[in-house]
């Protein structure tokens, strides 16, 4: 017994690493097919879901609008914050602009941050002389599914009147329609 | 040094690439995107499209389609397509939704009938002198949750029947200030 023992190789503590490169070039792979270049991205949060729809075109930089249930942000900047209140009629909450924030159907706060963006846009597309960076208005639209569309309508005429007249409402894509 | 007995072959050292792929991966996880993003086109009705000149007023007036959201279901207004839409003398609110919700009073998204609305939208683009018609002009009630804006303008957008260019139905979307 004791002469065969002395006569064992001496082991080797080497790890075999064949089986991970394999997991690792599969795993690496699948990354890179889901590598994303795209311009804009959704954080989605409980007071943000994005609906989803059948649309296949494929969103375009622009200024970046994004109405949570709980506030207003311009390209990821808080502008304002909504409020929930109970309805008159069926008791259920409902998200609005505070009425102190807005004249008529205007969000002042809102107008003034898309003015500032709509301006530098303009002026910067007139110091480059770019036909493609020329300022067209438009905003893509991030908003809650489940909001109403009075908070969206407001939202909506806001933009328009700090020239933004093109909408593009981002959705995540599914389904293969109706 | 030793020599190598036949056949057994140098294994292959693999720490390098182990190294970068473990660097990459991290990498590649953040720059991931497991959600594909799309838009959909909409304009303000001041500044939107200009309609096309009543060239043959009275004879053959634009369709200037219309879907009224209301929380009692779809009304499909137009000009033409009354024998689609089954209108009836009634006007206003006491004519009822023209595409009723699948439950009384439209509690969830699901319940508008979407289904119903696209099939007529099939019709009424199929009616002559329509196939050129683009624009549609959504009139949603405040209350109107966002989701169900999203699913009126999918139901308007294409043909499930047809596919590509063909089978587009109304995809320039109009959203009128509403009541």
């Amino acid at each position: 017994m004791g002469k065969k023992k002395g006569r064992r190789p001496p082991v080797s503590g080497e790890l075999s690493i064949t089986s991970m490169m394999d997991m690792m070039t599969i795993i690496l792979v699948f990354l890179l097919k889901s590598y994303s270049t795209e311009d804009i991205s959704v954080k989605p949060s409980d007071d943000l879901e994005v609906p989803i729809s059948s649309a296949k075109k494929p969103p375009r930089l622009a200024v970046n609008l994004i109405v949570t249930r709980s506030g207003i942000l311009v390209d990821s900047v808080p502008v304002l914050g909504l409020e929930r209140v109970p309805d008159e009629e069926t008791g259920e909450e409902v998200v609005r602009v505070p009425d102190d924030e807005k004249k008529g159907q205007m969000i002042s706060k809102l107008y003034d941050r898309l003015l500032e963006k709509a301006e530098y846009a303009e002026e910067l597309s007139a110091k480059t002389g770019a036909e493609d960076g020329e300022f067209k208005g438009q905003i893509l639209l991030q908003c809650d599914r489940r909001l109403p569309f009075s908070v969206i309508r407001e939202v909506m005429y806001t933009a328009g009147q700090a020239k933004f007249g093109e909408f593009k409402f981002v959705v995540i894509q599914g389904g293969e329609g109706l | 040094m030793a020599k190598k007995r036949l056949g057994e072959a140098e294994e292959l050292n693999l720490v390098p690439i182990m190294n970068l792929v473990t660097i990459l991966i991290p990498f590649l996880l953040m720059a991931a995107q497991f959600i594909s993003l799309a838009v959909i086109d909409s304009t303000l009705p001041a500044i939107g499209p200009p309609q096309p000149a009543d060239q043959q007023e009275d004879e053959d007036p634009p369709l200037s389609l219309s879907i009224l959201i209301t929380d009692e279901g779809f009304t499909v207004k137009g000009n033409g397509i009354d024998d689609i839409v089954g209108a009836t003398e009634e006007e206003g609110e006491d004519a009822g939704p023209t595409i009723p919700c699948t439950v009384q009073g439209c509690p969830t998204p699901d319940a508008y009938n979407t289904e119903e609305l696209n099939r007529m939208l099939v019709e009424i683009k199929a009616l002559p002198g329509n196939d050129e018609e683009e624009n549609v002009i959504l009139v949603p009630e405040p209350k109107i949750p966002y989701e169900v804006l999203v699913l009126t303008m999918d139901a308007s957008r294409n043909d499930p029947a047809r596919k590509g260019d063909e089978g587009l139905l109304f995809p320039f979307v109009v959203i009128a200030g509403g009541a």
